[in-house]
């Protein structure tokens, strides 16, 4: 079967392109540039170049296919120009959802994010949980409301299912800063790990293959204008690390910051980016994620699709494999 | 259930309704809300029952109609609850000229703004007296204060709603029931108003609050048996300005804020999901 992939550089697009391919479908992938080539390496990918924006390229590439995975997003709490993530996940989920109605896909998947959710209280927060707080992040929003329309299609008619993947980790992209690979590398290679105070605040953490499996089966088994929250384990970033540092067996430190003390360091990286231009990891206004809870439940993905969480002792061990192996070469 | 006390939100599924409800709950509060049938109400029920161990109970209820804000009353009374708390936050905003307005929705944000909270209050003062001490808070606006273009028939409740409070307070005092109205300025309620805030001007931007912090003020306010909330310092700034600047400066900051509204640059942010869809899903179909 043909499939489109959008975002097919992206990490979680990425490893899907690559399992649909070594399943043996017929993979189309959208990439912006063709120097992406060597991450798509297969010979049952055929790589297609254009952009989300570009209506043109996008039906050129969603030619004959019978599903869409929708996974190319801005992401990150930062961008010269913030506007570029209300077009790029607004306005480019429209023209993929546009585009799959024109070439008559038969259904289509589209990631968001757990971020849509936003923090939670005691309990996991659920796919029909309330926001208890403002859309402080662009990306948050633009997401938001990217979702409103994929379920505003659905009530219309169309094929669509969303998923909201939580905190993804496992092998695979190290490039951004922020991901929670990147951060794991560098307690691996510099030993330190900075997390916020107290180390108390829970995250979910979420295995790369759990997540590709559970596009795989929202593919199959979701319900159109359903989303599905796509977890792991809610655990806080105090034991996290410290599971790392037994299973690697690694002395590395674990430092608690203070909200004060990321604030400031904020503020040093935006001044940073009016003197240098070197962008910032992240801003103040965006510090707030990291001083709440963001825990969720998959259990209407559990139930509905089969959704299953890989132990975290056997997806962390293969996370540091993987990541000592780049190390080291 | 029976010796417990009740705090009974309007409006209570979205927006400042929605962040009045969960701050309740956060002091534990337990809480009857009524909001429009939609699985938000209790979705929100739901949430606030799972993470905080409060009472709730959910009415669906479209309080522009009259009947069912009597409807409304006699449900409660058989729950056989008791209410100390009243919160009359449901109400219709609009932002446009009058010109382009409906006759249906002024209608209905006449009946929803005023009489709902005119007649709720009316059916519910009894109960409140019986359990005082006992708060009454009314949800009014910052444009209350300020003769604003597109807000008419919406400033004008507002109006009402400051004047019937601050009346009330007076009379009510000696009951035991303590009124309070809280005059919020922009705040970020729903995604669209969200990114419109985003994008307007550094000064308009300095004032737009988040629901959750005003929600937080209000309580505060209200159980400090305050007669008017002002909720930010922007916004008491405004105010302040508005006391001591002469009128011909004040027309001039109209009339340019007018020809700002004239202008429709703001509308271009929106990337309207009304598409075609229908359409195309029939092409394909």
């Amino acid at each position: 079967m043909k499939i489109l992939v959008t975002g097919a550089t992206g990490y979680i697009g990425n490893h899907l392109a690559h399992t649909l391919a070594c399943m043996g479908h017929q993979v189309h992938a959208l990439v912006r540039s063709s120097s992406s080539k060597e991450l798509l390496q297969h010979q049952n990918i055929s790589i297609f170049k254009g952009d989300i924006l570009d209506k043109e390229s996008l039906l050129n590439a969603m030619q004959g296919c019978r599903q869409v995975y929708h996974t190319a997003a801005k992401v990150g709490v930062w961008a010269k120009d913030l506007s570029v993530f209300y077009k790029v996940n607004i306005e480019g989920t429209l023209n993929v959802l546009n585009t799959a109605l024109q070439t008559g896909v038969e259904r289509s998947v589209v990631t968001s994010t757990c971020g849509v959710i936003g923090p939670s209280l005691n309990e996991p927060m659920s796919e029909n949980d309330p926001r208890i707080n403002g859309f402080a992040i662009d990306y948050e929003l633009s997401k938001k409301m990217s979702e409103d329309i994929v379920l505003e299609y659905a009530k219309k008619g169309m094929n669509v299912v969303l998923v909201c993947p939580s905190k993804v980790y496992g092998p695979g992209n190290v490039s951004h800063t922020l991901t929670t690979n990147a951060i794991i590398d560098k307690f691996l290679k510099k030993g330190i790990a900075f997390i916020p105070a107290p180390g108390t605040y829970k995250a979910c953490f979420a295995y790369i293959d759990d997540i590709i499996k559970g596009h795989l089966l929202a593919m199959e088994k979701g319900n159109s204008g359903e989303k599905y929250i796509l977890g792991g384990f809610n655990i806080t970033y105090r034991e996290f690390f410290d599971r790392i540092r037994n299973i690697s067996c690694s002395v590395g430190h674990i430092v608690q910051l203070p909200a004060n003390i990321i604030k400031g360091w904020a503020l040093l990286q935006q001044l940073n980016y009016k003197i240098t231009g070197t962008p910032p990891y992240f801003t103040i206004k965006s510090t707030d994620i990291f001083f709440s809870n963001y825990t969720f439940s998959s259990d209407k993905a559990s139930r509905e699709l089969g959704y299953t969480i890989t132990p975290l002792e056997d997806a962390l061990k293969k996370t540091i494999q993987f990541l000592n192996t780049i190390h080291h070469a | 259930m029976h010796n417990k006390y009740y705090c009974l939100i309007t409006g209570a599924s979205e927006g400042f309704g929605k962040a009045l409800a969960l701050e309740c709950a956060q002091r534990k509060m337990n809480l009857i809300l009524v909001a429009l049938p939609g699985p938000e109400l209790y979705n929100l029920a739901s949430f606030i029952r799972r993470n905080y161990q409060v009472d709730i109970v959910a009415i669906e209820k479209d309080l522009s109609n009259e009947e069912n804000c009597i409807a409304l009353f006699e449900e409660i009374k058989a729950l056989q609850v008791k209410i100390n708390m009243l919160i009359n936050n449901a109400g219709i905003g609009s932002t446009m000229l009058f010109s382009e307005g409906t006759i249906q929705l002024y209608q209905k944000q006449i009946k929803l703004n005023i009489m709902a909270t005119t007649l709720l209050t009316r059916l519910f003062v009894p109960a409140l007296e019986k359990n005082s001490p006992s708060y009454i808070l009314n949800v009014g606006s910052l444009s209350c204060f300020f003769f604003l273009a597109k807000k008419q028939v919406y400033g004008a409740t507002k109006s009402y709603i400051y004047f019937f409070s601050k009346s009330l307070r007076r009379e009510l005092s000696s009951e035991g029931i303590h009124v309070s109205v809280i005059c919020p300025g922009s705040m970020n309620t729903n995604t669209s108003i969200i990114l419109l805030n985003k994008t307007t001007s550094w000064l308009a931007r300095q004032s737009v609050m988040e629901p959750k912090e005003v929600a937080r003020i209000a309580i505060d306010g209200l159980l400090n048996r305050k007669e008017v909330i002002i909720p930010g310092k922007v916004n008491q700034c405004f105010l302040l300005l508005d006391k001591i600047l002469p009128s011909p400066i004040k027309k001039m900051i109209t009339n340019w804020q007018m020809k700002k509204l004239n202008s429709k640059k703001y509308e271009q942010i929106f990337y309207s999901p009304v598409l075609p869809v229908e359409e195309v899903i029939s092409l394909t179909a």
